[in-house]
Formats: structure tokens, sequence, C-alpha cells
């Protein structure tokens, strides 16, 4: 009983004096004169109750998101190994030259929409700035194509005047090729190019997402380097089948290289961003219950501090009376 | 002597095997492709390929793709392919009733071309189960 009247004496000074986070055990003590003897300093046992609720709750709501990226990510991963194989024929036929030097680059930055994901989506940005630094010259300016929202709001900071298109909410649906061969057309459509860059997270497993860079030339440039030999030199030997001209034939092909691999750069965007917010939610939750422990202990202390300065109390006052 | 052929398409890999022979058909023309071809690269039109195993012939939908074919290996990428065994029936039938519908009340040039599309897509699945294997 007469724990519950101090905690109501604690109560009534904590109202009006305790406004943000309880971090501070000075002030508590201070506010709470009544329910503690002068000089001892004490947390209110209430101020930690409270916030051993709000991270109870923040670890169950972290513990539940970890649990819903892990079985998104499942579906995902499938259709990410799926995809790998589409954009390989490209390679033997055109080689992959990524050292080329160009004058137009376009750089095409996937990240997510979503934030909560560890730190995937600077990786990504720091690549990006990276390329933006190396492809730079005198007549040389690259742009930036952003497609998520957490790549435009870091790009946007410093790069704004390089922006040429950026796309968001691209995750609203589960992904499909007409998506993305749709916003290849219209990135194809709006930007001049000698050549693309893209610039995503490699999923490998669940712990390891390696940042990539995958190059495709525009078709002129295509011409350029076949005339000039090297691995892009054995184009000529395949037939073009169909009456069409080369360059016809080389557009097409560039096309449908970017659509494919733009699809497999979002799908493995994807995959690396729920890998990744599912180790950042796990180690939350595990941040979490280690604090719940020290709080759990705290408030322990607090506790049996109390009733021990009223024993003192109740035994010195008897003591006092008698003698 | 085999061919090696790999059909791909963008969600999952459709066929991938060793192969005496195939027909594509291109926009052009239908070419028969033998061990030890030319390198040839083309695009293959809406329509059947056939492919031949050890006397069994294999049908397959293509919608749009790109053959490549050297060295006795063929690689066929492109949006969508079907293998004839694949196909239900029924669902091609419904289909192709509605594609057929959609052309009936089509309004402006783009949706005219998009259904002209779809309803290629559809009778090449239809052509691809009902064809005679020998």
């Amino acid at each position: 009983m007469a724990m519950a009247a101090l905690r109501r004496e604690g109560r009534r000074f904590l109202l009006p004096t305790v406004s943000s986070a309880p971090t501070i055990a000075a002030r508590p003590a201070i506010s709470n004169e009544e329910s503690c003897l002068f000089g001892v300093r004490s947390i209110s046992t209430q101020i930690v109750r409270n916030r051993m609720k709000s991270v109870k709750n923040i670890q169950k709501i972290t513990k539940a998101m970890k649990m819903v990226a892990a079985s998104k990510l499942r579906g995902v991963q499938t259709r990410t190994e799926a995809s790998r194989g589409v954009w390989q024929p490209f390679i033997a036929l055109l080689g992959d030259s990524p050292s080329i030097d160009v004058k137009k680059n376009v750089i095409v930055t996937v990240s997510s929409d979503k934030g909560l994901c560890g730190g995937i989506n600077s990786t990504s940005v720091k690549v990006s700035k990276a390329l933006f630094k190396v492809y730079s010259g005198p007549e040389k300016e690259p742009k930036y194509v952003i497609l998520g929202e957490k790549g435009k709001a870091q790009l946007v900071r410093d790069s704004k005047d390089h922006i040429m298109l950026s796309v968001s909410e691209l995750q609203k649906n589960p992904v499909n090729y007409t998506q993305v061969s749709v916003l290849a057309d219209d990135i194809l459509k709006n930007v001049e190019f000698d050549a693309l860059r893209v610039v995503y997270n490699k999923f490998r497993s669940i712990v390891l997402f390696i940042p990539t860079v995958s190059t495709i030339l525009s078709p002129e440039t295509i011409e350029k380097e076949s005339e000039a030999g090297g691995s892009l030199g054995d184009l000529d030997l395949y037939e073009i089948e169909g009456g069409e001209t080369k360059s016809e034939v080389l557009q097409n092909l560039t096309e449908f290289q970017f659509s494919c691999v733009m699809f497999n750069a979002v799908l493995e965007n994807a995959c690396s961003e729920l890998g990744a917010r599912m180790s950042a939610m796990d180690s939350s939750s595990r941040n979490a219950g280690e604090m719940l422990d020290r709080l759990t202990l705290a408030y322990n202390r607090t506790r049996q501090a109390s009733i021990t300065t009223e024993l003192i109390e109740i035994i010195s006052g008897a003591s006092a009376l008698e003698g | 002597m085999t061919l090696n052929i790999c059909v791909l398409t963008p969600n999952r890999m459709i066929w991938d095997s060793d192969v005496k022979e195939i027909i594509l058909s291109t926009n052009s023309r239908q070419i028969g492709v033998l061990p030890n071809h030319a390198p040839i690269s083309t695009a293959v039109d809406i329509g059947l390929s056939r492919i031949r195993r050890n006397d069994q012939w294999l049908t397959v939908a293509l919608m749009g793709d790109l053959a490549r074919i050297s060295n006795n290996e063929i690689t066929i990428s492109g949006n969508d392919a079907e293998i004839s065994t694949e196909i239900d029936p029924q669902e091609v039938k419904q289909t192709l009733e509605i594609a057929e519908a959609n052309l009936s009340r089509v309004e402006g040039n783009r949706q005219a071309i998009e259904s002209n599309l779809a309803l290629r897509r559809a009778s090449t699945q239809i052509e691809a189960v009902n064809v005679i294997s020998y």
C-alpha cells in the first residue's frame, strides 16, 4: 500500500514535468522528491516501465518486418535466378566492354523505395557518384536516370542538374517483364546515350550483396567498335537474316538487351533489398532484446532500492518511538 | 553431331538440350538449321518453331524472339515462348476468342496494332496445340 501511494505521488510530479525521453536519471529524482529520501538518487519505476513497454513493442515490430521480408524474398529469389540467363546471349554475341571510352554516358541507378534496408542504397549511390567522377571530363558529362525514391533523395542533394529522369514506386505491383520493357522503352526514347551503365546490387546470398555495373552500348558505338576490331569485331562473322540492314538489327538488339538487363537488375536489387532488410531487422530485434535486459535489471534494482528505503524508514521510526 | 539449343525468356529458361535439327520461322521465310550451320543471327517472328530430337518433332510457339546460331549452339531469347505440350487448349481457345472480339471493337491505330499482335499470338498458340506431330 505504501508503494502504491509512493507511485501515485511520483506520477503527480511526473506528468507536468517530464516531456520527452526519460533517459535523464537526474530529472526524475528532482521531480519525485516525495517518493524517495533526501540524498538518494533513483529513477522512478514508472519511467523504466514505460521505456520497457516501448522497447518491447519495437522488438515485436522489427521481428514481424523480418518475417515479412523473409517470406517475400523466397518468391523474388526464384524469379531472379530464372532471369539471370536472359542477358547472357547478348554478352556472347556483342561482348562486354565496360572500359570503353565514350562521350555520352548515362548512369542508371537502381534503388529501393522503402527504407530500413541497411546500406544497399548508400552503396549504389556511392558507386554512381564514383562513376560520375570517372566519366566526367572536358566535353564529357554523364547524366543520371534514377529508379527508386531512396536513390533520388540522396542524389538530388548534390547532382540535381544532372538527373534526366527519375522513376518511383516501381515495386508497387510485382515486377514483370512487360512493365520493365515499357520503362526501358521510355528511357531509350528520352535519353541520348553512347553507353548506359546500370548500377545495382547483385544478390549473391542473404548476407552478401555486390554492387554491380552493367554496360550497354548504343548501336552506333557497337558499329564503330566492330569496325575497329576486338571482341566486337566477331559480330561481322554472323550473317544477318531477314533482309534488314545491320543497323536496324543492332538497334533491336540493343533495345532488347537493355530491357533484359534492366529486368534482371531490378529483380536483383529487389532481392538484395529484402535480404538487407532481413538482416537489419534481425540485428534491430537483437539490440532491442539486449536493451530490454538492461532495463529489466535497472527496474528491479530501483524497485528493491525503494523497498529497502521504506523498510529503513519504518524500522528507524519504530526504534525512535521505543527509544 | 548435335545442336545444343537454349530457349530463354525473361521469366525462365524454357528449353535447354541437344537436338538434331530445328526449323525457325523468321519474318521473311522459314529456315532450317542442321549441325555445322554458318553463324547467323536473326529475328524470329511470332510463329511456330519445330525442334527435332531423335526423330521426334516438338513444337514451340515463339512470340518475337532473337535467334543466334554459332558453333552448333543456338540461343533463342525473347519475350515469350511456350512448348506445345505446356499449352492448355481450353485457355488458348478463350484467349483467341477474346482477341478476335477485341479486334472487331478496335478504335485507333495503336489499339489496332496491339489487338492484331494479341490475335497473332493466340493463333500461334492454337496452331502449336493442334499440330500433328510426325
